[in-house]
């Protein structure tokens, strides 16, 4: 049992961290949300850092990390509020493109650690709320080809992918989860069409309308579900650090504050009622960081036991985040409230990762229908 | 970073899982699993259980005769005795009073009390708090004033825990006026045979007789029973309160507990109501995340690279966790939980009205009794100053 990170560990914080700070301060971020929540030259500079490939495999030209790695780097990115959707392509779209194995996969894959190709996963639908089995959108077997109809929604930084991977239903009805099986669909084929928007973080993201698209299998029916459970739950690891990253530097804005702005003549961080809620955004905080690591150092378990923990950290992120989010708004009265200050941005980022993979209530359903007898960390 | 426990953190777990199994009476653990109420017998039967294996003193280091455990090994034999059933041990002796001795007592002091206390032979009762000082214990006014070779003792102290069968108490009492309430406090420990001691109980609202007030008449101390300096026992204190850790959460019993939640509400009909379930997890997402910050404790400890400072938290979220199970049980319970059946807090009544609901008799109770562990300690409120303090940084 050791939470500690290794050396090499603290020099990639330290990497991300000092990229941040030069090239992504609060500015900068303005200037591409207003630009519609992605930046090539941003993303050309994770790039550069090997960052795209974190993931991926050495044989892929990647760095093969772990996840304790891609943990790091989230809370960094948090940290910096970064718009730009590593953990969709480095992390979700790579595990799910890795575990495809087919020839194809692995040239997305390069592509993805080189920095030139965006692949994303296109699974959530208008009606799926949460659910990685309730797949409307259909796959049709037709003379040697899959050709896919539906349409899904918040597909992350839509507008720049390259290409989808795509949940689509091969047979069974809606909810079945026997019918899911996962494609890749590339940008530009005939019945593609993206449909870009921005969200209420500033991140760009699209609906994708497939009408007659044709898809190379990623993954079999029977196979297909397992994997995307996996990657979801890889993406949540990867949002709950992020969340702790981001978290911790709205409360460190929030002391700042207290300790600055002076009411009735003294610092606000002198009147009794202000502490105890910083006490307790403090006790959210510590609780959602100790869950990050949860969910991070549970990702190697057997498919329940992994289902149910992330499912617990979660939640835990849920009402950490809101109550962060709110309070420290709270705390910082009406500055707290604008678009200029910082912080607001935090708390919006904060609120759409609540919504990412499922809410708190989707997921303490999870936890509930999950339940031992026995509880605690080793349950 | 790496979850689990090593190879020789496993193997001492199942070391000390298989000792309990062997040495900790059923009768005992029975009891502990239904709140029914323990006696004094119960918990010295058990002390001395634990004291003859060297254990009592589990965080000694090996120059006291203790076992010499790390953070981890000390965590792993309260979880292993926790779970199995066991009473919580009488902390006064062998948690608190004794690493005093250890670090400011004479040589002479620690061969003449620590014995009695790894034993299980002496039992200690504290003596911090006043009628007039609770929150602000420096404030204390239990007088003690010398005079030749001993200290003369008067004053009250109060919410003393077990008192009724202490034999010895630690005491802060006051023997300087002068400068800051903080320097002018001594500790003390005190016979509890000397004339001039009562010892008065205080019922609590569940009924039961758990603290009292200890009264001091011109008690006569002997004053090679002070500990340390005179004047310095604020700081004594302190040290006291810095040894409590991670203990203090008590996620272990908190485990054990949310199981018992489970079989309640299985018992009671209420499991597979999902607005009860759906409280249950709630519950077990806070054990699961207060037990995470536990191990962080302890990793920070094991390997001595960074410091957490979370023990406000800890103690915050822990007591909150300790009234959630128990008003969950409560409520599992419902109805049944409102006939106010006091022979249900003592053994052997559940087998024979076991039909009446035996199981859930001392529910309430426990619940009602629960309600010390945010006052007591610091309070909560306490908890939140010194938390607020940390991280806004004046």
């Amino acid at each position: 049992m050791d939470f500690n990170f290794t050396d090499d560990q603290e020099m990639l914080r330290d990497t991300v961290r000092k990229w941040v700070e030069k090239d992504y301060d609060f500015e900068r971020r303005r200037a591409t949300v207003k630009a519609g929540g992605f930046s090539r030259e941003s993303w050309k500079g994770l790039a550069d850092l090997g960052l795209t490939g974190l993931a991926v495999p050495e044989a892929q030209g990647g760095m093969g990390f772990g996840p304790v790695d891609a943990m790091v780097v989230m809370e960094e990115l948090g940290r910096g509020l970064v718009l730009e959707p590593f953990a969709a392509v480095s992390l979700v779209a790579a595990h799910l493109l890795d575990a495809g194995r087919s020839p194809s996969a692995a040239l997305w894959l390069e592509g993805i650690a080189q920095g030139k190709e965006l692949v994303v996963l296109a699974q959530e639908e208008r009606h799926s709320r949460y659910r990685l089995a309730h797949v409307e959108t259909r796959a049709e077997h037709k003379g040697g080809n899959w050709q896919l109809n539906g349409t899904k929604t918040v597909v992350p930084a839509g507008g720049h992918a390259g290409a989808f991977i795509v949940s689509a239903r091969t047979g069974g009805n809606v909810d079945d989860p026997a019918g899911v099986a996962l494609f890749v669909v590339s940008r530009g084929e005939p019945g593609v069409e993206v449909k870009p928007y921005p969200t209420q973080d500033g991140a760009a993201a699209a609906e994708l309308v497939l009408k007659g698209a044709s898809g190379i299998e990623l993954l079999p029916a029977g196979q297909a579900l397992p994997a995307l459970e996996r990657a979801v739950d890889i993406g949540i690891a990867a949002l709950c650090a992020e969340a702790v990253g981001a978290m911790d530097r709205l409360a460190a804005l929030t002391v700042e504050y207290m300790n600055t702005r002076k009411q009735f003549g003294v610092p606000i961080a002198t009147f009794q009622a202000l502490r105890h809620r910083m006490a307790d955004v403090k006790m959210q905080l510590e609780l959602a960081r100790s869950m990050s690591y949860f969910a991070t150092l549970k990702l190697g378990e057997p498919a329940n036991a992994r289902r149910r923990a992330l499912s617990q950290a979660k939640v835990q992120l849920g009402q950490s985040m809101r109550f962060v989010g709110q309070q420290c708004v709270q705390l910082h009265g009406g500055i707290g409230v604008t678009d200029e200050y910082a912080g607001s941005h935090y708390f919006k980022r904060l609120t759409v990762i609540e919504m990412t993979f499922g809410d708190t209530m989707f997921h303490l359903g999870e936890v509930s229908a999950r339940m031992q007898d026995t509880a605690g960390v080793f349950a | 970073m790496d979850l689990n426990f090593t190879p020789d953190e496993q193997a001492f777990r199942e070391k000390i899982h298989a000792w309990v199994k062997e040495n900790l009476p059923r009768e005992i653990s029975d009891k502990v699993r239904n709140s029914i109420r323990l006696s004094r017998d119960d918990m010295q039967r058990w002390a001395k259980i634990l004291g003859k294996n060297g254990w009592l003193g589990w965080g000694w280091p090996k120059e006291f005769g203790g076992p010499g455990w790390n953070a981890i090994q000390k965590h792993l034999f309260e979880e292993e005795t926790a779970l199995a059933g066991a009473p919580r041990v009488v902390p006064f002796g062998p948690v608190m009073v004794a690493p005093v001795i250890m670090a400011f007592g004479s040589p002479e002091q620690q061969r003449r009390f620590l014995p009695g206390i790894a034993s299980g032979e002496v039992w200690w009762s504290q003596g911090y708090s006043e009628p007039g000082s609770g929150s602000d214990l420096a404030s204390l006014k239990t007088r003690a004033e010398r005079r030749g070779d001993f200290y003369i003792v008067n004053g009250q102290k109060t919410w003393t825990t077990l008192g009724q069968y202490g034999d010895w108490i630690f005491c802060l009492v006051r023997t300087s006026n002068e400068g800051k309430p903080q320097t002018g406090i001594s500790f003390l420990l005190i016979d509890m045979k000397s004339p001039g001691i009562t010892v008065r109980p205080i019922i609590t609202m569940d009924g039961e007789h758990e603290v009292n007030e200890v009264w001091f008449d011109n008690v006569e101390v002997p004053a090679d029973q002070l500990i340390g300096e005179e004047n310095k026992g604020w700081t004594y204190a302190k040290h006291l309160l810095a040894h409590e850790r991670t203990n203090i959460a008590d996620v272990n019993r908190a485990k054990r507990e949310l199981e018992r939640v489970k079989r309640v509400a299985k018992g009671e009909g209420v499991y597979d109501d999902l607005r009860f379930r759906d409280e249950i997890a709630r519950l077990e997402v806070d054990v699961v995340a207060l037990e995470m910050m536990v191990l962080r404790v302890l990793s920070a400890e094991k390997s001595g690279k960074q410091s957490l400072d979370v023990a406000g938290l800890l103690k915050i979220r822990g007591s909150e966790i300790q009234q959630r199970y128990t008003e969950l049980m409560m409520l599992a319970a419902g109805p049944s939980a409102v006939p106010l059946i006091k022979e249900a807090m003592e053994a052997g009544w559940q087998a024979e009205h076991a039909a009446a609901g035996a199981f859930v008799a001392p529910l309430a109770a426990t619940y009602f009794n629960m309600r010390k562990t945010t006052i007591y300690g610091g309070s909560n409120e306490v908890q939140r100053n010194i938390v607020a303090q940390t991280v806004l940084g004046s």
